[in-house]
């Protein structure tokens, strides 16, 4: 059975402007749901939302029962954009948060090598992000959300700014990951082919002020193939839910 | 690689010692077109130099006398900006409610350049702490406020990263706000630095005392020896140069993860 772990019911304005309105979902126990819709229509605002980094104008978002807070719940967040720590070396960019959750030595040093070992980072752990590629940087990103163990992972688009080749791979590596470590993820993306490859749920968010318009429950056997008469099937319909915003 | 780099050194290395040379070329020929009493060639000021180095000035303190007790000023006034410049630049950069609330204060202070204190100053203080007001007023607030802005300028990304996994606001303090100023704080070290070099000069000629480098130049002023006040200009432009120079020196090491380190 699907265990409950997050409730979101929420409104969010900024002064004036609405941005999400009357969003209610649930996210469940080990599953990768993923959110999407148009560029600038607050899913950003949503992922901040569910990170606890921001607070909603009216409603709430609750994890087992009590607001969601990154001082009390486990949560991990990969940013759309590079954040690498400049001046921190990988290892410890990517041992961050096990230090900050108190986490004794030699427990970090073997989660951080386990982490460092799933994302293909060995052999750099001493190297500055200035001397590492876009790819790297985003892999160091997840290591570090990932080394926490988190009950939550967050992807706010995590692979917006790779190049359409490294964000192939940087899919299937996530999905390899998941699949062996089997977290419960909301993911983030405005690309329609990489929620249906990656996704157990779908939802999929109009434009401003974001509402739910639908949702799908993805059954696809994995690996999914991209070029499938079934995998075509279900992005299409999708598709036809996603506006395209004119700007 | 490493030779290439080797090379690149001296080769730059050689272009400024003929930048050198032709300046003091084109000083000689303008000494021989000039020929005034007033307008010393090279060699002259060369032989102030040595005579000021060895024998001493006119009341016989010598040159290493001078040197030493203007950078005796310097360092006294400087370390106090220092001292209240960062933490108080750091407090009001990650609190702007205090800043905002003493700009009234704050800013117009900042606009009076540190020479319309020297009357005030000279009634007020006397010896070694005239100099290191007047010093610490005019290298407060290039530390200050650049230390404030760059408090501001810290990446927010950077900090939502700690406070995603539930960082304490000393982490984020410690971990990521002073390691992240850093880099400017010491900028703005070097520019209040060169700030206090120049300041000085204006204390010290005020006069009253009889050892500094700005106070050997105003004796020789009074009897118009343009070869001794050169030498002391020039002193003056060399150890600017050099305290620059450390300061290059100790943020290239200290920022190796920086992309380019600021000249």
């Amino acid at each position: 059975m699907e265990k409950e772990l997050i409730d979101v019911d929420l409104s969010m304005k900024f002064d004036s402007l609405s941005v999400l309105e009357n969003i209610r979902f649930k996210v469940h126990e080990n599953e990768f749901l993923v959110i999407v819709g148009p560029s600038g229509c607050g899913k950003t605002t949503m992922a901040r939302l569910l990170a606890g980094l921001q607070k909603p104008t009216s409603g709430h978002v609750t994890m087992r029962g009590e607001s969601i807070s990154p001082k009390v719940h486990n949560i991990s967040i990969v940013f759309q954009e590079p954040s690498c720590i400049p001046w921190r070396t990988l290892w410890d960019d990517i041992t961050m948060g096990l230090v900050i959750k108190g986490v004794d030595q030699s427990a970090i040093k073997k989660r951080a090598k386990e982490v460092i070992k799933l994302v293909g980072l060995d052999g750099f752990e001493e190297y500055f992000p200035k001397q590492i590629s876009g790819g790297m940087k985003q892999r160091v990103a997840i290591a570090r959300a990932y080394a926490t163990n988190p009950d939550l992972l967050l992807m706010d688009e995590p692979f917006g700014h790779l190049d359409a080749q490294t964000r192939y791979l940087m899919q299937i590596e996530i999905m390899r990951i998941w699949e062996k470590e089997k977290k419960t993820v909301v993911f983030i993306t405005n690309n329609i082919e990489e929620a249906v490859y990656l996704a157990t749920r779908i939802i999929v968010f109009s434009k401003l002020p974001a509402r739910i318009k639908a949702e799908y429950r993805i059954e696809l056997p994995r690996p999914r193939k991209l070029i499938t008469p079934e995998f075509l099937g279900v992005r299409s319909e999708v598709t036809e839910q996603c506006e395209v915003v004119e700007r | 690689m490493e030779e290439k780099i080797n090379r690149e050194k001296y080769k730059t290395l050689g272009y400024n010692v003929l930048t050198l040379f032709l300046f003091l070329a084109i000083w000689t020929l303008a000494y021989w077109l000039i020929k005034s009493p007033f307008f010393p060639s090279p060699l002259m000021v060369f032989n102030a130099f040595l005579e000021l180095l060895i024998h001493g000035d006119i009341e016989d303190v010598k040159l290493g006398m001078h040197i030493q007790q203007s950078l005796w000023r310097i360092f006294g006034g400087f370390t106090a900006a220092c001292i209240l410049g960062i933490p108080l630049g750091l407090l009001m950069g990650l609190y702007g409610r205090v800043y905002d609330s003493t700009k009234v204060l704050i800013e117009p202070i900042r606009f009076i350049p540190p020479v319309a204190w020297i009357p005030l100053v000279i009634v007020l203080l006397v010896g070694y702490f005239r100099f290191v007001f007047i010093i610490w007023l005019g290298a407060f607030f290039p530390i200050f406020i650049g230390t404030l802005l760059s408090v501001r300028g810290v990446n927010p990304l950077h900090i939502e990263v700690p406070k995603s996994f539930g960082a304490s606001r000393f982490y984020i303090i410690r971990n990521i706000v002073l390691p992240s100023v850093l880099p400017e704080v010491l900028t703005s070290m070097r520019v209040g630095l060169g700030i206090a070099w120049e300041c000085i000069m204006a204390a010290e000629m005020i006069g009253g005392e009889r050892v500094g480098i700005g106070i050997m130049i105003l004796k020789y002023a009074q009897l118009i020896r343009m070869d001794a006040i050169i030498v002391g200009i020039i002193v003056i432009g060399i150890i600017g140069f050099g305290l620059n120079e450390i300061f290059i020196f100790v943020e290239k090491r200290i920022f190796r993860w920086k992309e380019v380190v600021s000249i």
